[in-house]
């Protein structure tokens, strides 16, 4: 068979139809230059200790790594205040977001509203919701702590003065915000799922919990992973929040605010190019995982 | 193929109309990046732009005001930049010179001596604008720092007079404790306003040459003498001085405090008053930070502002006449009179000048050191770990020997990466 479609196959020689590629070319010129080469150039910086205005970065191998994980507190501060956003962001929102995104599936008077209300934080830009989130926790004439001071808690915390509460309380500002993207994306999800598979289940007499966790959830299986990944990648890129908030102060730094200062006003470019690898490192991770897993699914469809 | 053809020549056409645009858009207009960006020093300096565009038509000032904290992270980068911006708001002291060292700055030598400036800038503004044989930087105001307070508080708490010495300083803190009155108020959110409680209870009880020292990295900060800094700090947590959270709140939203009669006292610079209600300044007044040991010099904060052209400027004539505008007698007269700012010159008339205003200059003047302010006299990481070491030892006083260690650790880094 193989060898009477060889035989078949024309012998004339083909000319390239250049137009593709020349549609391709504007495109990747811009993403080498605007993505690629600068990778790579942050990669070659983070070797180096650039102050920003010498013409030449010194070149210092190793250094800059080895000091952030062995001498830099803060840099632990950074990572420890990430994880704990992490573990938050893919717990928190998922959770809620899936329960709300059950709760609106259904056909329900004024459910339009309540989406959109739940969904609204997500159209405001992070600075934002910072200044808002600034003012709920103002320790004076804040939203939360006259509400505290009304059921009669006396003193209430200072919040984002606090330097136990102040990451917490950033944190949490940021998971009312995903709360909704989680439960858009859920909705989606549900709206996908064929019908005939419920009605079935009902049929072989399952119950609501059943139904769950037997039918919807498997179903919904390849939305989790999506917002499993986005929930990380959202964790290890947080910044806006934190750099409107506090800029870092009572506790609260984070990887990609750390770079910012260490770079932008500590003038320590070289430095903070390696906390970036490193940012880079992390994501990679997951990024890997995640396009393993959509290239999988690709090749099963 | 034809119709390839037609695809390339599309995209060259549209490349060279770019091109052309972006050459067609060079001018003889001055490019003025500032960070005076709180409302009331920002409605002047619009209407002094405004004055200049409406006399020079030919040369105007394409005027961009960044948000303050912004603009001290973005100038490098516009530093750096062909063509740089013509003409930036900076500080005068060790953040100019870091950027003269690296010849970021424009010698306005020629400029400084066509103006006469010599003759008309107090010596001391003077010294601040040259480096070696060049004139760089155009130092044109300056604020103090000092103890604001509302005597109405003062006196009901019983306190007679402004306190001189640190024991009166601690005894109206009692005073106004007992009277149910918060001694002080401190919005240090972005903590900047805890350096200044660090740069005066170290200039009080070490003196400002040992504060120099220890800014420009030349003393340790594991000095016998820090100890005593951070004792006489911690004498004025345990008496209940300060406000429950200091880390809570901003700045301006700390100055509440003292409006709703919460708080009697703030230590803020003479920038306060733009943020205090207009009608109630009546009672509002200040006094210098009490003395702890009478034997040592006095110093006292009172930074100072101004303008300088970059190195890479792409208009350096208009820049220069734009920037001798800046520093004429007419622009500073005008600080003066509309928003207090002390000038640089010594041909202003301040005669006219309130009682407050008086008072500040009398204080000014009667300091044997004048500093520009922690983060401005020491450099920005050293800076940036120092101002974290303040918020971590209001926090936990016990935890002083860590936080000090951590800022000597910072210093020794500092000085290896100046020595690479």
């Amino acid at each position: 068979m193989a060898a009477a479609l060889q035989i078949k196959k024309p012998v004339v020689r083909r000319r390239i139809n250049w137009t593709p590629y020349l549609f391709l070319l504007a495109p990747l010129a811009l993403y080498v230059v605007w993505i690629i080469a600068p990778t790579f150039y942050t990669i070659y910086l983070s070797l180096t200790n650039w102050n920003g205005v010498d013409p030449v970065p010194g070149f210092v191998g190793l250094q800059n790594f080895e000091r952030l994980f062995t001498k830099d507190r803060t840099f632990s501060e950074a990572l420890l205040n990430n994880v704990r956003w992490l573990v938050v962001f893919i717990t928190i929102p998922t959770t809620l977001g899936l329960g709300l995104a059950m709760i609106f599936n259904n056909e329900m008077r004024g459910g339009r509203w309540y989406k959109i209300s739940f969904y609204s934080p997500l159209v405001m830009s992070l600075p934002v919701i910072g200044l808002i989130w600034g003012w709920v926790y103002h320790p004076r004439a804040g939203l939360l702590n006259g509400f505290l001071q009304a059921i009669g808690v006396s003193s209430p915390p200072g919040w984002l003065g606090d330097r136990e509460l102040a990451i917490w309380a950033v944190i949490i500002a940021a998971v009312w915000r995903q709360v909704g993207y989680v439960m858009v994306l859920y909705l989606a999800g549900l709206k996908n799922i064929d019908p005939s598979f419920v009605d079935a289940a009902r049929v072989d007499g399952a119950n609501r919990w059943q139904l769950f966790r037997h039918v919807v959830l498997p179903l919904l299986a390849p939305v989790t992973t999506i917002i499993v990944v986005i929930s990380i990648i959202d964790s290890l890129r947080a910044f806006d929040l934190v750099s409107i908030m506090t800029r870092g102060a009572q506790n609260t730094q984070v990887l990609a605010n750390f770079m910012y200062i260490e770079a932008f006003n500590n003038y320590r470019m070289g430095y903070g190019a390696a906390i970036a690898v490193v940012l880079f490192a992390i994501s990679l991770v997951f990024i890997g995982f995640y396009l393993s897993r959509v290239i999988r699914d690709e090749l099963e469809y | 193929m034809s119709r390839n053809k037609w695809f390339i020549a599309v995209l060259l056409i549209s490349i060279a109309l770019l091109s052309v645009a972006s050459v067609l858009a060079q001018d003889n207009s001055v490019a003025f990046n500032s960070y005076s960006s709180d409302p009331v020093p920002r409605a002047f300096e619009e209407s002094m732009v405004a004055a200049w565009n409406e006399a020079h038509p030919d040369m105007p000032v394409q005027h961009s005001i960044i948000n303050h904290e912004d603009f001290k992270q973005a100038i490098r980068a516009y530093l750096i930049a062909e063509p740089a911006p013509d003409v930036l708001t900076w500080f005068a002291g060790n953040r100019a010179r870091f950027f003269i060292d690296r010849g970021l700055i424009m010698d306005i030598s020629d400029m400084w001596e066509a103006e006469g400036f010599d003759d008309s800038y107090a010596p001391g503004f003077n010294a601040l604008a040259t480096v070696g044989e060049g004139k760089y930087f155009l130092p044109t105001s300056y604020y103090w720092w000092a103890i604001y307070y509302r005597p109405s508080l003062f006196e009901k708490a019983g306190i007679d007079g402004e306190p001189e010495t640190f024991d009166q300083l601690l005894d109206a803190c009692d005073k106004l404790n007992a009277a149910g009155i918060t001694p002080f108020t401190i919005g240090a959110r972005f903590r900047w306003p805890a350096a200044a409680w660090f740069d005066y209870l170290n200039m009080r009880t070490n003196g400002p040459e040992f504060h120099v020292n220890l800014m420009l990295l030349k003393e340790s900060y594991l000095d016998e003498r820090l100890q005593a800094t951070f004792a006489n700090w911690q004498k004025l947590i345990d008496r209940k001085c300060f406000v429950e959270s200091p880390a809570a709140l901003d700045w301006q939203e700390a100055v509440d405090d003292m409006v709703q009669e919460r708080a009697a006292m703030y230590l803020m610079g003479g920038f306060i008053v733009d943020s205090y209600p207009d009608e109630m300044e009546d009672d509002l007044d200040f006094f210098r930070f009490p003395i702890i040991d009478p034997a040592i010099p006095v110093g006292e904060d009172a930074p100072t502002d101004g303008y300088f052209i970059a190195a890479q400027a792409r208009n350096p004539e208009g820049a220069k006449a734009f920037l001798a505008y800046l520093g004429s007698k007419e622009y500073q007269q005008a600080a003066f009179e509309q928003m207090g700012r002390l000038p640089t010159r010594t041909d202003v008339d301040i005669s006219g000048a309130t009682p407050p205003v008086q008072k500040g200059i009398q204080l000014i003047q009667s300091a044997d050191y004048i500093a520009q302010f922690f983060d401005r006299d020491t450099t920005p990481p050293m800076a940036e770990v120092g101002m974290d070491g303040f918020m971590r030892f209001w926090d936990n006083p016990a935890d002083i020997n860590a936080i000090l260690q951590d800022m000597e650790n910072e210093r020794l880094r500092i000085l290896e990466e100046e020595s690479e």
